[in-house]
């Protein structure tokens, strides 16, 4: 006499795909913005303090 | 889960317009695709709808609601959850199950934020002018030499952290 249930708890998209949607659109993101970021060229003008030797400029 | 709490709410205000139209045709569909559950379910935010979630009984749930009429004590357990099952399509335990939805919104954001690098990308091929002289790594290792040989900001600014006697940077 009861009915059966409407939804039986089959797992849906989230539960199957979201742990891989996660995982690699974080890997993505992370590894295409380290990329953009050291590779083409982009001057982010850090600063000099540990990093740069200076030179010699009263010679021209 | 919230497009579908939204959509209830659009389907509710038409909600008494459709339930015209399937009861009028209602005996005829009979196999068909059309459900005889309503679209309008119970939330947490609209516990008691004015329709019950099952709107065409068979003969065995008509007489379950007859018998309903009378003193429920008469009722067995099972005939009780039947009954429930008839009014509503989800209990509050499960309407407000978790779910892994915020994985798979956060892994799009993920990708459309990674899809900004790649336009950015773009721009910097072909859109970003020739890089100023200024900016150049000679220019500025020889700007750099200039600001010390200035002593800018000599307190606890660049000058600061720069060691004159071994010419470098103090560790």
């Amino acid at each position: 006499i009861a009915r059966q249930r409407h939804q039986k708890r089959t797992p849906d998209f989230h539960d199957k795909y979201s742990n891989a949607v996660l995982a690699s659109g974080a890997t993505f993101s992370i590894a295409v913005w380290t990329y953009v970021a050291t590779q083409i060229g982009i001057e982010w003008n850090l600063s000099p303090d540990g990093r740069v030797t200076p030179k010699e400029w009263r010679d021209q | 889960m919230l497009p579908r709490a939204a959509w209830s709410l659009v389907l509710r205000k038409g909600g008494r317009g459709r339930r015209g139209m399937h009861s009028s045709e209602g005996t005829t569909r009979g196999g068909g695709k059309m459900s005889p559950y309503t679209n309008c379910y119970a939330q947490r935010y609209y516990p008691m709808p004015e329709e019950p979630f099952c709107t065409e009984l068979n003969a065995e749930q008509q007489a379950l609601k007859e018998k309903e009429k009378g003193s429920w004590t008469q009722l067995t357990h099972a005939e009780k959850v039947a009954l429930y099952r008839l009014q509503f399509n989800e209990t509050f335990a499960e309407m407000n199950r978790r779910s892994n939805e915020w994985k798979t919104v956060m892994g799009c954001v993920f990708f459309f934020i990674g899809f900004a690098a790649l336009v950015i990308w773009w721009q910097r091929v072909y859109v970003f002018p020739p890089k100023p002289i200024t900016l150049t790594d000679e220019w500025k290792a020889q700007q750099l030499q200039r600001m010390l040989d200035m002593k800018v900001n000599p307190v606890q600014g660049l000058a600061s952290r720069w060691d004159y006697e071994k010419k470098q940077w103090k560790k």
